[in-house]
């Protein structure tokens, strides 16, 4: 695989990792408010509401991420959901990371100790009150280590989505393979491409999470 | 101003309190002392509904708590809004402090004043500081709990229920977690409360504090209040033999 | 959507179901001997063994494993023998796995109390039956949750397989949905089936946890 290949690839595959990004970013965010979204609800304690959302979180956590996808990109038009790939892969991304997340806010509220809340209650402050000054902030602190691992895996996910043809890297580097025949090499260079992203965001990711913990849980610094 | 009558409460089949019968006046400063599970923490929690009773009546003031009159003649639970302003009337200070971690000690002791007593920004401020001066902290006002001893975290804690301007404050073991350096700060900031004519009901194994600060030492076990009366009646001439038998291994294990 | 879609297909959907598990079983299996060595490694008092251990749990958790899949299927074809796709399918699974498992037999064998292996040393114990007879049947036990969870994961990492066109789950509810006109309806069969095994296993993990939590505890 010579350098003038990629040279000549590079516009395509730059716009391929753009997506990628893209399909990340707007995947994890939806992930996110939808998860959210979710623990919160569950609070309510509304047993109907409830059993649909656990309905929600295994289906979503108990069946393969690609399954999801075909589902939506090739079966949402039997229900009138027709959707340009990149937008069934974000749906998708979305609907997947939002069940992880959403276990996750439920773990981040259920760390905040009880007396925490019990103070609260003992100068009359409101539900409210409590859940916007202490819960949320003790949840939100609790939860920062688990969401940036999930943030990690969703990276990983991405190319999955080259399955159902959103044209992000992994897509765009098996089309520039099969056109030119280098397939091995492509493959090894992803490898090594993936390999590297990960490890820097991963290592940037506990940096984030060290510092941002310390912070918001305003630890003593030695 | 505290009155329990017949209080009882059940944890599924495990009866805690039994017909518990105990007041407490104004001013005056009762301790609760009494074995492990005896339920005295939650009797204390009774006071102010944080545990809800199963039958009898607790009244404040001469108010029930926790209940009111239902539609039929019965009795069903207090409305929420009701229960957190009886709530406001009322301190109460926990053994593990549970200060809010991620709020100063002038925050936490001003987030009350704010959300509940709905005080404007910088009025919160100024009540706070002059509580955490009270409890001599005014130099730790912007130190989070995390950078605080266990005293000086429970200090605060007291500052915070002191702000609200209780009626009563209610103790549930404050000194129980700190390490024994620590206890002196806390029950010097009890004791001046007591002086101030604050009533107090506490929960505790200070027994010196409870000798020489309470009005009367209430003794629980398993759920009932079996001698209730004046420190020096209480620990030194009780007629029952359960609370000789306490005090006893007590003397044994404390004295040196 | 017509449910009789699936039921007409429900035969092979089981079929698939099967080969959907017997895959991913393999796939555990040897992904333990693998991870097994490389747990070792890792705990290695050997420096360069270490960051050899360290290096193979990076890479094969970091590289998606769509990507590790392909590379494995090209590697095969560029320099191994003509072997047919599911040893790629099941080799790509295991050395993917053994990453993951290395790193929970690891977390396990730092679960067992040091006190344990202390008091076998005080006692006289030689090293290797403080291994044998300590160590790895308490390592063992703790780490069965876990790994039946790694299983659970397998199940539905597998489905990848379906792009070198093994005829597990996936693969097959494609075949259902172009012959049939019906994705919805295959999808949500073959989704069915997956469900069906990872709460059969999340079952077995929940009984596993609860008797190995019992055992212990004395």
């Amino acid at each position: 695989m010579s350098l003038d290949l990629v040279w000549h690839y590079a516009p395509s595959l730059l716009s391929g990792f753009a997506v990628t990004i893209l399909c990340w970013a707007a995947g994890s965010a939806l992930g996110l408010v939808l998860g959210f979204a979710i623990a919160l609800l569950r609070r309510l304690h509304i047993p109907p509401l409830n059993g649909l959302i656990r309905a929600f979180i295994e289906l979503f956590r108990g069946t393969p991420f690609l399954v999801q996808l075909f589902l939506i990109y090739a079966g949402g038009p039997s229900i009138g959901l027709k959707l340009s790939a990149t937008a069934a892969g974000i749906l998708g991304l979305g609907l997947y990371a939002s069940a992880y997340f959403a276990e996750i806010f439920r773990a981040g509220f259920a760390a905040v100790p009880v007396g925490q809340i019990e103070a609260a209650a003992s100068v009359g402050m409101t539900p409210s009150d409590t859940m916007i000054r202490v819960m949320l902030p003790g949840a939100l602190i609790a939860a920062v280590p688990a969401i940036v691992n999930m943030l990690i895996i969703l990276t990983k996910e991405t190319v999955v989505l080259s399955i159902i043809t959103v044209p992000e890297l992994m897509y765009q580097v098996q089309t520039m393979a099969a056109e030119t025949l280098t397939a091995f090499d492509a493959i090894f260079a992803m490898a090594i491409f993936y390999w590297i992203l990960v490890e820097a965001v991963s290592r940037l990711g506990s940096r984030v999470e060290t510092r941002v913990t310390a912070f918001l849980a305003h630890e003593a610094r030695a | 101003m505290i009155e329990l009558a017949k209080v009882s409460k059940s944890f599924g089949a495990h009866q805690v309190l039994r017909a518990v019968d105990l007041s407490v006046g104004h001013s005056e400063v009762v301790c609760l002392i009494g074995p492990s599970g005896s339920g005295k923490s939650t009797l204390l929690r009774c006071v102010n509904f944080l545990e809800p009773y199963d039958s009898g009546d607790l009244h404040i003031d001469g108010r029930l708590i926790g209940y009111e009159d239902g539609p039929n003649g019965g009795r069903r639970l207090m409305a929420p809004r009701a229960l957190r302003e009886m709530r406001r009337e009322i301190g109460m200070v926990f053994q593990h402090f549970n200060l809010w971690p991620h709020m100063t000690a002038l925050s936490n002791v001003a987030e009350p004043l704010r959300r509940v007593r709905k005080l404007q920004a910088r009025e919160a401020a100024d009540r706070a500081m002059a509580m955490l001066t009270r409890v001599g902290l005014a130099a730790k006002a912007d130190a989070y709990p995390s950078r605080l001893s266990g005293g000086q975290q429970q200090r605060v804690a007291i500052a915070r229920a002191l702000a609200m301007q209780p009626r009563l404050m209610l103790f549930d073991e404050p000194t129980s977690a700190l390490d024994p350096e620590l206890v002196g700060e806390v029950l010097e900031v009890m004791k001046s409360l007591a002086a101030e004519g604050m009533t107090m009901l506490v929960v505790t194994h200070e027994m010196g504090f409870a000798a020489h600060v309470a009005g009367r030492i209430a003794f629980i076990d398993e759920g009932r209040i079996i001698d209730d009366g004046p420190p020096r009646r209480v620990f030194h001439e009780s007629p029952e033999p359960r609370v000789r038998q306490f005090l006893q291994t007590y003397h044994d294990r404390n004295s040196f | 959507m017509k449910p009789e879609v699936i039921l007409h297909s429900f035969g092979y959907l089981t079929q698939a179901a099967a080969t959907t598990v017997a895959v991913s079983f393999a796939g555990i299996v040897f992904g333990f001997v693998i991870g097994a060595f490389v747990c070792a490694a890792r705990v290695s008092p050997r420096p360069w063994l270490r960051r050899l251990g360290g290096a193979y749990v990076s890479v094969f958790r970091g590289v998606p494993l769509l990507v590790q899949l392909l590379f494995v299927y090209y590697f095969l074809a560029e320099y191994g023998l003509d072997v047919p796709a599911i040893v790629a399918a099941i080799g790509a699974l295991a050395l993917s796995s053994a990453a993951y498992q290395a790193e929970i037999l690891r977390g396990a064998l730092n679960a067992v109390p040091r006190g344990q292996g202390e008091a076998a040393t005080a006692l006289g114990f030689s090293g290797l039956d403080i291994w044998r007879r300590i160590l790895l049947p308490q390592a063992l036990r703790i780490s069965t949750p876990p790994l039946i969870n790694e299983f659970i994961l397998l199940i539905k990492a597998s489905s990848l397989v379906s792009v070198v066109g093994i005829a597990e789950l996936t693969r097959v509810s494609m075949n259902i949905a172009t012959q049939t006109y019906r994705p919805l309806e295959a999808y949500v069969g073959g989704g069915l089936f997956y469900l069906a095994i990872n709460l059969c296993l999340g079952g077995l993990g929940a009984v596993a946890e609860r008797r190995l939590a019992g055992a212990g505890a004395r």
